[in-house]
C-alpha cells in the first residue's frame, strides 16, 4: 500500500477523528466559513449565521451519511465498503468521545443561529430542518439503518 | 469482527467498566521503576504543539477538499488521463501521487553506508517517471543496516561467494524432504549459543517466520495481548491463529496489568471459561517510534499472573545491548523468563530471515508442526554463510575484536547524532539508546520537502506519513549505521539543520533551538572519542 506501514489498524477513517488537534481544527473550519459569509456586503447578520448552520449541516449530512466506503485501500477486505463514515468511526463503538462532539456541534450553531436570527420563524424552521438532518441520523438506534432501501450498495 | 459490533454496538457503558477494573492495580512504587526511569534510558515523546497538529489537519483537509473538486471535474469533463473514479483510490489519486517521487526510490549500489539512489524525471506530475540516467551517491540514512555488514567486500561475503561453490545456490526443497543441510543446523546452534538459550529454528523469512508461527503456538481459547504498534506481521499472525486479541496502549505497563485482570477474572467472552494460555506479544525496538519495550516490568506481571512472553528482536538483535545480544542484554534479565524469543537476520546481520528461539521443547515443537518449518523450501546457503560470518565477528570467534568495536561504533553514533539532533531543537522521538532516530515533521508537504532537500545535499532519507503513521505524526526516520564515520555524520547533522532551517522543523518546546554553527562540537567531540 504505503511506505512502511507499521501499525496494524484496518481502516484509518475509524481514528483519525481522535487525533490531536482534528476537533480545534473543526471549530476554527465552521467559523472561517462563518467569516466569509459576513465578509460578502449584502448579507446580514442572521443571514450568515442561518447559511453557515445549514451548509455546514448539508456537508455534515453528505461526508458522514452519504459517502460510503473509506478513501483509502484498507486492510480490513473490504469490510467497511458498505458502511458510511459515522458508523466506520471507532469501528462501530457508540457513545465516545468523538461521536458525542461530533453530535453537539450542530445543536450548538442551532442555539446561536437562533440567537443571532432573533427567534425568527422562517430562520428557525430553516435552522432547525438543517439540524434534525445532521443530527438524527447520528442516533444508535439508526446505525445501519437504510431508509427505502436509499444509499444501500 | 466488524460486522459482529454491527449486531450489538459495544456501547461506552462497557469501556466504562474497564476503567474502573484498570484502577484496582497493584504496582507498588519505585518496584522496578528505578532500572526503567534510569538516565541512561530516557525514552521522550514530546507531544505535539496544538497550533502544529492544528495546521496539519488544515493541510489534510485543504488537499481534501481540493481532491474533491479535482475528482467532481474528472467526472463532469473528460480529461485526457481519465482513470476509473473510486472512492478507494482517492487517497492514492490525490494526496499520494502528489508526492510519489519520494517513496520507493529504486538504488543502483550495495545499500551500505553510502548509496547510489537512482535519479527519476517526471513530466505528468508523478503519474509515470523516467531515468535520468544519473545516479546519486549520497548518505544512506534509510537501511537497517545497524552493523554495517551491508558490503560486498570483506570476510562475509568471501566466505557467502565461496558456500556457493560447495552447496549450490539452492536446495529446491523444503526442511523436512529433502533441504535439512548442515548449515543451517551450525547456524540454528550458532544463534542459540549466542542468545544463551537451549535450542533455536531458523526461516527463510523475518515476516513469515511471525505470521506463520504464532498460529502455531496460540489457537482458539487463547489470549493474545499485543502492543498497540506492533509490526503488522506480529498482528497477521495473531488473526491467522484465531485466539482472541486485546491490544495495549504503547509500553503503557499499567494498561497491561489492567487487561490481564480483567481478562482473567471474566474468562472467555461468551462462555467465560478459564484461558487455556494468555501470551503476549512486544517488540524489542519499535521501529517507528524508536523507543524500547520494559522488559523487566513485563518480565515481573508475566511471572505474577501466569502468562507467557514473545518478544519480537528484530531491529534489536545486534543492535542494542553492551555485547549485542538484544534487549535481553540490555536490561540484563534472565533469558529463560522470555519464553519465545524471535528476530530477524535482515537487520543487523545483513542477511535475509528470521529465528525462534527458547526452550527445546517448544522448538522441537515448532520445528514439527509450523507452516513454516513444514512447507517453506530450507534456506539458502550464501545467506546462511553470511549469518554464521557475521556471527562469529560478532562473537569473536573469528580472532579479531572487530565486532565489539562494530557495537561499540554503533553505540557512539547513536549517541552522537541523537545528542545533536535534539540540541538543535528537532523533536526526536524514542529511547537514548535506540539507533532508530525518528524526528517529527507534522504536515504532509514537509514529508515531500525535506526528502527532496536532502537528496539534494547528498542524504537518502525516509520519510512516512499517515496512514503508515497518525495524522498528525509524519516523520522522518533515521537510522544510523556502524558504518557511518564521523564526517558522514557531521554532512548528515549540517544538511538537517540547513533543511530544518528551510522547512522550520524545530518543534521542540523543552530544548532551546541551535543551528549546527552554534553548537559546541568540542565537547560532543570529546564525547565521541570516548
Amino acid at each position: 500500500m504505503n511506505v512502511g506501514i507499521a501499525q496494524g489498524e484496518r481502516n484509518p477513517n475509524s481514528s483519525w477523528l481522535n487525533s490531536r488537534g482534528v476537533w480545534l481544527t473543526y471549530i476554527i473550519l465552521v467559523f472561517v466559513l462563518h467569516f466569509i459569509l459576513l465578509s460578502i456586503p449584502y448579507i446580514t447578520t442572521s443571514v450568515a449565521w442561518t447559511l453557515t448552520t445549514t451548509i455546514h449541516n448539508l456537508c455534515n449530512y453528505y461526508l458522514f451519511h452519504v459517502v460510503k466506503g473509506a478513501p483509502w485501500e484498507t486492510s480490513d477486505q473490504g469490510r467497511a465498503r458498505r458502511f458510511t463514515f459515522w458508523e466506520q468511526i471507532d469501528d462501530g463503538i457508540q457513545w465516545t468521545g468523538t461521536r458525542k462532539f461530533l453530535q453537539i456541534v450542530p445543536v450548538v450553531l442551532f442555539f446561536i443561529a437562533s440567537f443571532y436570527t432573533k427567534y425568527d420563524k422562517t430562520h428557525f424552521l430553516i435552522n432547525l430542518a438543517t439540524m434534525l438532518l445532521a443530527v438524527v441520523p447520528k442516533f444508535p438506534i439508526f446505525f445501519g439503518v437504510r431508509l427505502l432501501d436509499i444509499n444501500r450498495y | 469482527m466488524f460486522l459482529d459490533k454491527l449486531m450489538s454496538p459495544k456501547t461506552a457503558v462497557n469501556q466504562n467498566l474497564d476503567i474502573v477494573m484498570s484502577n484496582y492495580q497493584t504496582n507498588k512504587p519505585g518496584d522496578d521503576n528505578n532500572r526503567t526511569s534510569d538516565h541512561r534510558n530516557r525514552e521522550e515523546f514530546e507531544e505535539t504543539p496544538t497550533w502544529a497538529a492544528v495546521v496539519t489537519v488544515l493541510g489534510y483537509a485543504i488537499l481534501s477538499a481540493l481532491g474533491w473538486l479535482r475528482d467532481f471535474l474528472r467526472h463532469i469533463v473528460v480529461f485526457t488521463r481519465s482513470k476509473q473514479i473510486s472512492y478507494e483510490c482517492f487517497y492514492t489519486r490525490n494526496l499520494y501521487t502528489r508526492i510519489r517521487d519520494v517513496f520507493n526510490q529504486p538504488i543502483a549500489s550495495v545499500a551500505g553506508a553510502k548509496v547510489h539512489v537512482m535519479e527519476r524525471v517526471s513530466d505528468d506530475y508523478n503519474w509515470t517517471f523516467k531515468f535520468s540516467g544519473k545516479k546519486i551517491p549520497s548518505i544512506n540514512l534509510g537501511s537497517y543496516n545497524y552493523l554495517g555488514f551491508a558490503e560486498n567486500q570483506g570476510p562475509c561475503s568471501e566466505q557467502a561467494i565461496k558456500s556457493i561453490e560447495t552447496y549450490a545456490v539452492t536446495t529446491c526443497s523444503t526442511r523436512h524432504e529433502l533441504g535439512h543441510q548442515r548449515y543451517v543446523k551450525e547456524l540454528e546452534s550458532l544463534m542459540a549459543e549466542y542468545l544463551n538459550v537451549e535450542d533455536c529454528i531458523a526461516f527463510g523469512m523475518g515476516f513469515a517466520t511471525n505470521a506463520l508461527n504464532i498460529p502455531t503456538l496460540a489457537g482458539k481459547g487463547d489470549l493474545i495481548l499485543s502492543d498497540k504498534l506492533n509490526h503488522v506481521s506480529l498482528i497477521l499472525g495473531a488473526r491467522l491463529s484465531g485466539a482472541t486479541i486485546r491490544t495495549f496502549n504503547h509500553n503503557d505497563m499499567k494498561d497491561l496489568e489492567a487487561h490481564l485482570r480483567k481478562a482473567i477474572i471474566s474468562g472467555q467472552p461468551r462462555t467465560c471459561r478459564p484461558w487455556k494460555k494468555i501470551l503476549i506479544i512486544v517488540e524489542g525496538v519499535y521501529s517507528m517510534e524508536g523507543s524500547l519495550c520494559k522488559l523487566p516490568e513485563i518480565i515481573e506481571l508475566k511471572k505474577k499472573y501466569k502468562a507467557y512472553l514473545y518478544v519480537d528482536e528484530a531491529h534489536s538483535i545486534g543492535a542494542i545491548g553492551s555485547r549485542g545480544r538484544g534487549v535481553v542484554d540490555y536490561w540484563k534479565v534472565d533469558p529463560n523468563d522470555i519464553e519465545i524469543h524471535m528476530g530477524t537476520f535482515t537487520k543487523s546481520f545483513g542477511s535475509a530471515g528470521g529465528y525462534i528461539a527458547g526452550k527445546k521443547n517448544i522448538i522441537d515443537y515448532i520445528r514439527v508442526s509450523s507452516h513454516s518449518a513444514c512447507y517453506s523450501s530450507s534456506m539458502s546457503a550464501p545467506i546462511v554463510q553470511q549469518i554464521i560470518s557475521a556471527l562469529s565477528i560478532i562473537m569473536g570467534r573469528d580472532g579479531t575484536n572487530d565486532g565489539q568495536k562494530r557495537i561499540q561504533q554503533l553505540a557512539c553514533n547513536v549517541r552522537y547524532f541523537r545528542r545533536q539532533l535534539v540540541d538543535m531543537g528537532f523533536i526526536v522521538y524514542g529511547n537514548n539508546n535506540s539507533p532508530v532516530v525518528p524526528v517529527m515533521l507534522f504536515m504532509p508537504a514537509k514529508i515531500a520537502a525535506v526528502n527532496r532537500e536532502m537528496l539534494k545535499r547528498d542524504c537518502a532519507v525516509v520519510t512516512v506519513g499517515f496512514p503508515a503513521t497518525l495524522l498528525t505524526e509524519s516523520r522522518v526516520r533515521f537510522c544510523i549505521s556502524a558504518g557511518h564515520t564521523k564526517e558522514m555524520l557531521d554532512h548528515a547533522l549540517k544538511a538537517m539543520d540547513e533543511v530544518g532551517h528551510l522547512v522550520s522543523l524545530r518543534y521542540s518546546k523543552k530544548n532551546p533551538h541551535h543551528r549546527w554553527v552554534e553548537l559546541d562540537h568540542a565537547d560532543y567531540d570529546k564525547e565521541y572519542t570516548s
